[in-house]
């Protein structure tokens, strides 16, 4: 039973790190409608941005790290969609183009950071904090950290689409974006605003991803990435809510699945979800309506 | 020298076996198989287990081990693989559109790779298979050095053969039939053509192919080893179709020469940058997609392009202008064969 409440705990810490990850995924997509297939490398390089500020320059604080690592990736992907992938959705109309291009831009972000950082596995340098009791569960500090970051962004991102113009408009857009940009919505400006929050939400999921683990490396993302699009496609493709939901149930499965099998396995796990989900409900669990 | 030059030569025709059946599945029918890779391993896997011998005292763990002789378990290795096809294709192409296909086959390539790592009594582990027999390097008394150029010219009629089929393939009606559901999948529909079936088809044909190319693989070098099988690779055929012109088989021979020869084995004679192990290998892989955008954006119908398939002129003759594209006079269409729309 006490393997059953860690786990549980690691499936908290786990599904933050997911939702984080799986919301900004899921906002690039609503607005652009085409996947990121780089969104992992994303991740990693935003990681990679706060070990930077961490280990290397001006050895800052973890947390304060990951803000700035974070916001410099919003900026790195706002520069990626005005030169790369911009230019690419809008001459090519079939989405074939642009998803090779991603495809293709992973490869490249993958082994620039293999050329800058090398393959070997590189540590966050932070205190060390003593476990705590919540109940039946464990957590460290930084653990505790990672959750309260996921839980303020997802409001964040929460009252941003339902309290703001900002994030009517997004919604307008994903949508239906011929009807948004007759309606007056400047939907240019609203893509360059997505990505970055896209990126920055990667950076901050790359960086908190390296804080639960425990360690990064360039390739860090690449297998995460599915765990993502497995969170996504259960929540339902496009839909925030969804992705968080999705996030939740996949996070808590792989890890509490892992307490009782081989946890080698346990990308498996995520992977029979997000077939069953095909099977079963390939709309995802909170179906956005009006999509083909 | 020689040997390297069989080895290249090895690696074109191979790769221009894999890229064939990729064209088959992206180039002429839409589907955006981004777990190619995935089928080439399978492939590569059975065609291994096939000519192995039971695994009792080997050291190893595989399934099978039935040692068979070398066509015929190149021929298995095929056909398994278009088993796997069958299910893959059974969940996934019935209701998704392209992108969702697209992440659920990039997904199982990432977890056939992570599988195969972990699940020793099966794969091996990260160990792979080695110690695969090299086939017909008993019977003619080959050793290591006179294997190479004998595989090399093996390699080369099976995928020359492989090309003929595939030529009277996309000609035929069912070929043309493919092209339409890749222009438009709902026209092809409202014509009574059954999408899901042509697609099934197309995906058994390119997973046969991949089999085939993968199996050569195993059977050239004679190992099995899982990080060989990175969803990465997928996007060096992807390469390859993209620079040879997709929806069209000779292109993809001229794109294998190019992206086997200029980015992937020509790089390896670069001096090693001291201090920095690997450094040149990830520029490569750098520039491999580097060239594949630019490509897709100057370029994007290919080195070689499709010919523009006319229909039966009834009469009218119509001049073909660019003497590049290849004439052909064939019946009639429901879609042009450009690759770029």
């Amino acid at each position: 039973m006490q393997l059953f409440w860690l786990s549980v705990g690691f499936g908290c810490v786990t599904a933050s790190v997911l939702a984080i990850a799986a919301v900004g995924l899921s906002l690039q997509f609503g607005i652009t409608n085409y996947v990121n297939f780089a969104y992992g490398d994303f991740m990693a390089l935003g990681g990679f941005f706060a070990y930077v500020l961490n280990n290397q320059v001006f050895h800052l604080d973890i947390w304060i790290a990951l803000v700035i690592g974070s916001l410099a990736m919003g900026v790195f992907a706002v520069i990626v969609n005005r030169l790369i992938l911009g230019p690419f959705a809008r001459r090519f109309s079939s989405s074939h183009y642009v998803l090779i291009v991603t495809f293709g831009l992973s490869l490249i972000m993958l082994n620039a950071s293999y050329s800058i950082w090398g393959a070997q596995v590189r540590f966050f340098n932070m205190p060390i904090a003593p476990a705590l009791h919540l109940g039946p569960l464990l957590f460290t500090r930084n653990q505790l950290i990672v959750i309260a970051i996921a839980v303020g962004l997802m409001l964040a991102v929460h009252t941003m689409l339902k309290a703001t113009r900002l994030g009517k408009s997004m919604r307008a857009m994903s949508d239906n974006t011929t009807l948004a940009m007759t309606s007056g919505i400047d939907t240019k400006r609203i893509t360059t605003i997505t990505w970055f929050l896209s990126g920055t939400l990667a950076g901050v999921a790359g960086t908190v991803l390296g804080i639960s683990e425990g360690n990064l490396t360039p390739a860090s993302g690449e297998l995460f990435l599915f765990v993502i699009f497995a969170a996504v496609i259960l929540g339902g493709v496009g839909s925030i809510y969804g992705a968080i939901a999705g996030a939740l149930l996949i996070g808590l499965a792989t890890e509490i699945s892992a307490a009782f099998i081989n946890p080698a396995y346990k990308l498996d796990i995520a992977f029979v979800a997000l077939i069953l989900t095909l099977l079963i409900r390939p709309s995802g669990l909170i179906a956005r309506p009006g999509t083909t | 020298m020689v040997y390297y030059i069989f080895t290249l030569v090895f690696f074109c025709f191979d790769y221009f076996i894999l890229a064939m059946g990729l064209n088959i599945e992206y180039g002429e029918t839409g589907i955006l198989n981004f777990a190619y890779i995935g089928f080439v391993a399978i492939g590569a896997y059975f065609t291994g287990v096939f000519s192995l011998h039971s695994a009792a005292n080997s050291g190893q763990h595989y399934i099978l081990g039935l040692g068979l002789p070398f066509p015929i378990n190149l021929l298995l290795g095929g056909i398994a693989t278009m088993a796997f096809a069958l299910i893959v294709a059974l969940i996934t192409l019935r209701r998704l559109r392209t992108d969702y296909l697209a992440i659920v086959l990039i997904s199982l390539s990432l977890v056939l790779y992570d599988f195969c790592n972990n699940f020793v009594s099966i794969f091996n582990g990260a160990d792979g298979l080695y110690n695969v027999p090299e086939p017909y390097a008993k019977a003619f008394g080959l050793t290591v050095n006179s294997f190479i150029p004998f595989f090399a010219c093996v390699t080369a009629l099976i995928s020359l053969l492989m090309w003929f089929v595939m030529s009277r393939v996309t000609r035929a009606p069912m070929g043309r039939t493919f092209r339409a559901i890749r222009d438009d999948q709902v026209v092809a529909a409202a014509l009574g053509k059954n999408v899901f079936r042509m697609q099934l088809k197309s995906m058994l044909i390119g997973s046969f192919y991949a089999g085939i190319g993968g199996g050569l693989l195993i059977q050239f070098g004679g190992s099995f080893n899982p990080t060989a099988w990175l969803p990465g690779e997928t996007f060096v055929i992807f390469a390859v179709l993209i620079v040879g012109g997709a929806g069209n088989n000779i292109g993809m021979f001229v794109g294998a020469l190019l992206v086997e020869t200029l980015l992937i084995h020509l790089p390896a004679f670069l001096p090693e940058i001291p201090g920095h192990p690997g450094l040149i290998e990830y520029f490569d892989n750098a520039v491999v997609g580097i060239v594949l955008m630019l490509m897709l954006w100057f370029r994007p119908q290919g080195v070689v392009p499709a010919g523009i398939r006319r229909a039966a002129t009834f009469g009218v003759v119509e001049r073909d202008h660019d003497s590049s594209l290849p004439t052909s006079t064939e019946m009639p269409l429901l879609s042009s064969g450009v690759g770029n729309e």
